[in-house]
């Protein structure tokens, strides 16, 4: 039987949910965690050897940890078009590869 | 002198000229590649400039390309004796 969809009747129709999925955010818990161990990896080599760096100072002076950080933090990100100021960081292009941690100073 | 051991995990497609451009200083061409650098700050500098694409681990000395390779070879399951001769004449050697 023909259900009027929108998915049918125009020809390439992508839908993307507006949330993400349990696992989904499993996985980005998991993505924020190892780039965490990343940077500490980095930071604890330095400091073995009596060195430091500007990048990585940065970070722990402005980045919040994965345990630290709020869910709201962890899956949505800041857009000034939406009505509460929130979307799913799934909406952000690249996503799983860019870190987005903070958010514009005032939200 | 420890090192750090860089294996790419994801690939820098679509990413800004300026992560490809820092993996391709570090040597790392495609991805599960392993290279390794002397813990510095410059090459720190670099690692976190593509922190979200690659793993680091701390080591003590720098693989060989070799060594590298040995490491995925599976176990063959099997080993072959030697007669008591060789054996001892080995022992002996060492």
């Amino acid at each position: 039987m023909f259900k009027p969809t929108s998915a049918l009747f125009s020809g390439l129709l992508w839908k993307t949910p507006w949330r993400l999925s349990a696992p989904q955010k499993a996985r980005q818990r998991k993505r924020l965690r190892a780039v965490d161990r990343v940077v500490d990896t980095l930071s604890a080599a330095l400091a073995r050897n009596g060195q430091s760096t500007k990048a990585v100072e940065r970070w722990y002076a402005e980045m919040p940890r994965e345990e630290e950080m709020l869910p709201k933090d962890k899956y949505t990100i800041f857009d000034k078009k939406e009505k509460t100021y929130r979307k799913s960081i799934h909406k952000l292009p690249k996503w799983t590869r860019v870190s987005q941690r903070v958010n514009p100073p005032g939200f | 002198m420890s090192y750090f051991r860089i294996t790419l995990l994801r690939s820098a497609i679509g990413l800004p000229r300026r992560s490809t451009d820092v993996l391709k200083a570090l040597g790392l061409k495609k991805r599960m590649s392993i290279v390794f650098h002397p813990v510095s700050p410059s090459i720190a500098g670099q690692i976190m400039k593509v922190k979200e694409i690659v793993s680091v681990q701390e080591v003590d000395r720098a693989l060989t390309k070799q060594e590298v390779r040995l490491e995925r070879k599976p176990d063959p399951g099997y080993y072959i004796e030697k007669s008591g001769v060789a054996e001892r004449n080995e022992l002996s050697g060492q």
